[in-house]
């Protein structure tokens, strides 16, 4: 490989529309955008300016889109649905406002849970879950009940799950919503832990107090792309994704 | 790997619902558990004739008039038939199948309807008038409770009653030297056989009430003439059967001018008749239980889209998380098939208990054999997989976007 590696995501010309005929309407009106690995983006903008469609677009949840969608070189506008599912299993993490922990599962099945999918064993699972939430200090509540925790410590748990697969980009839509300003600041400043280690992380927001976390920071309007800003030098960004933990050890 | 976790899954799920899934169960419980029975039963019964025939060592052998049915449904036409039809068997027969090389004794059976009065003033109904040779205690290995069975000497004016008909008639097993009348005729009892309790059995009469008498009285009460309904013949070994039948059938052939109106039967087609009409008496019964299995298999399908849409968040995380259509579809089929399953199985169990409980009426016990183990699982996976396809396939569809919306 060359040392110049492609961009994570390139998106040409989006469209999604929703509706038939006049009832229509485009939720994305054709958005071009590139992001680099290694990028931390605060997607910003009013109610229905589409960014949580092109968050649900970018992790493959929606494919019925026009317009090309390139991940890591791969045009996943047409693969299969099957195929894209393999792709959200390897390569996508998601974080969700309302946590969506499966709340009769523990703590330590929810952050093993995507491995299942991507086919480990389950003592494997298992221990690569425990190695993760030891980083989020969260160990000790390896077999708690998501109802047990506090809102902070769920979303924590939920940022474990979506790193465990060593994802190559993690969506988090408005991964602060739900919880009060303490907490938000430590969600916070666990995301921006991840981007200096080199996670490429795209997130959407209401807060602008929260952008200063961001290295680029892009607003919506009517489903184009308003103003796109990058905050910090993105030579910050070039060096490789560092591993969490010791996850060699694991393998 | 992945099925494991699935079934790990399942029994979590089923776990944190057991009063549901219990419920659920109990309905495959019930048509797995109504279809054993029956089974079970119906082998018994199927199993009651070739008992009696195996238990006498393998050298019997019947001849009956008629050409014996090979189908069901010639076998359904037979049994609307009169009964009282002609034999075709004939006194010469009996003494041509005597004469056959290897064949050790020979006794007919000739089966004939009348009044048989004792000391009870009412007669009983249902009584048969069995007329043969002594041979036949030898051939069928008749035990006699009290007495003797009919004897060359004095077989005339003798008489040998059945131990229930020996109750009916004088209202005690105590009746050696007593005297029977016969269709006026009056015979002195000289023994009474053993209580054999097999209504059904291969000679078509029951033993217990009928009065055997001599061979020759029973041709002067039919005005002269051998109505033979059968006749039941042992060769001296085992290895000598095959033989034997061929010979008798070959001089029969002879003896009825080549008409092959009669047939010669060992072994498990001596059963056949029975057995076959037992076959359709189950077979009817299994497609009425097979209804309760529906009505089950409908509950699964019922508890199970509950269950996918009490879990369509749930769907919409895995989804998210990398679950292809697949992966969620087969975590809902093994639901199905684990309450369907632990349903069959209790079904089973229940299904043998009921049998053996229904037996204790009966004169015959439920049968163990694998083919029902194998139908009961069978059924309870089909029932399992075709009951929970639906609700799976509609989990699997679920759209994740709209699934992660949900009771946002």
């Amino acid at each position: 490989m060359s040392d110049k590696k492609p961009p994570v995501i390139e998106l040409v010309d989006l469209k999604k529309r929703f509706g038939i005929g006049d009832a229509s309407h485009d939720a994305l009106d054709g958005v071009t955008l590139t992001v680099e690995r290694g990028e931390f983006i605060a997607i910003m903008g009013p109610s229905g300016c589409g960014k949580t469609t092109l968050l649900n677009v970018l992790g493959l949840l929606d494919s019925d889109v026009d317009g090309d969608y390139i991940l890591n070189g791969t045009n996943t506008t047409l693969l299969s649905r099957r195929k894209q599912a393999h792709i959200r299993s390897k390569q996508i993490g998601f974080v969700f406002q309302s946590f969506n922990l499966i709340p009769r599962l523990t703590v330590l099945e929810n952050v093993a849970m995507p491995l299942l999918y991507k086919g480990d064993l389950k003592t494997k699972r298992l221990k690569k879950a425990s190695a993760i939430l030891k980083t989020f200090h969260l160990h000790e509540r390896e077999y708690y009940m998501p109802h047990q925790l506090s809102g902070g410590q769920v979303q924590r748990v939920a940022i474990a799950r979506a790193l465990v697969n060593e994802p190559s980009i993690i969506l988090a839509d408005e991964p602060t919503g739900n919880l009060d300003s303490n907490a938000s600041h430590i969600i916070m400043e666990e995301l921006s832990e991840l981007h200096k280690k080199g996670n490429t992380i795209i997130m959407v927001t209401h807060n602008p107090n929260l952008t200063t976390y961001a290295s680029r920071v892009i607003t919506m309007l009517d489903g184009k792309i308003d103003t796109d800003t990058f905050r910090l030098p993105s030579s910050q960004s070039k060096h490789e994704k560092i591993p969490l933990g010791d996850m060699e050890e694991i393998q | 790997m992945l099925l494991y976790n699935h079934i790990e899954n399942a029994l979590q799920s089923v776990r944190s619902n057991k009063l549901r899934s219990l419920l659920t169960a109990l309905g495959i419980t019930i048509g797995i558990a109504s279809i054993t029975a029956i089974l079970s039963l119906g082998a018994g019964a199927r199993a009651i004739v070739a008992d009696q025939v195996d238990s006498l060592g393998g050298t019997l052998a019947i001849v009956r008039p008629g050409v014996q049915a090979s189908s069901l449904s010639q076998n359904i036409s037979q049994l609307s038939s009169p009964q009282y039809a002609a034999s075709t068997l004939t006194k010469d027969d009996l003494s041509t199948i005597s004469k056959t090389e290897h064949v050790s004794a020979v006794a007919p059976l000739m089966v004939l309807q009348g009044a048989v009065h004792g000391d009870l003033s009412a007669p009983p109904v249902g009584t048969h008038i069995v007329a043969t040779t002594p041979q036949l205690q030898e051939i069928n290995q008749i035990k006699i409770f009290d007495g003797q069975f009919l004897d060359e000497d004095l077989i005339e004016t003798t008489a040998v009653v059945g131990y229930q008909l020996a109750i009916d008639l004088f209202g005690t097993e105590q009746v050696i030297g007593k005297s029977i009348k016969v269709r006026g005729e009056t015979f002195t009892i000289i023994g009474i056989l053993e209580r054999i309790n097999t209504p059904i059995n291969f000679n078509t009469v029951d033993f217990d009430k009928s009065v055997f008498i001599g061979f020759e009285s029973g041709i002067l009460q039919n005005q002269g003439t051998a109505h033979i309904q059968q006749i039941n013949f042992q060769v001296d070994s085992v290895a000598n059967l095959d033989s034997a039948v061929i010979e008798v059938n070959k001089a029969l052939l002879k003896n009825h001018l080549n008409q092959p109106d009669f047939t010669v039967a060992t072994g498990a087609s001596i059963a056949q008749p029975n057995s076959q009409l037992f076959t359709i008496i189950t077979g009817v019964s299994v497609a009425i239980a097979a209804i309760s299995l529906l009505v089950g298999g409908v509950g699964i399908m019922n508890i199970m889209l509950v269950s996918v849409a009490e879990r369509t968040r749930e769907i919409g995380i895995r989804k998210a998380m990398g679950a292809t259509n697949g992966n969620i579809s087969m975590q809902f089929i093994t639901e199905s098939l684990l309450l369907s399953i632990v349903g069959g199985i209790l079904g089973y169990v229940l299904g043998y208990l009921l049998a053996f409980g229904v037996s204790l009426l009966l004169t015959f016990d439920p049968v163990f054999s694998w083919e029902i183990l194998a139908t009961a699982l069978c059924v309870s996976v089909i029932t399992g997989t075709l009951f929970g396809a639906f609700p799976a396939i509609k989990a699997a569809r679920k759209d994740p976007i709209t699934a992660l919306r949900l009771y946002n």
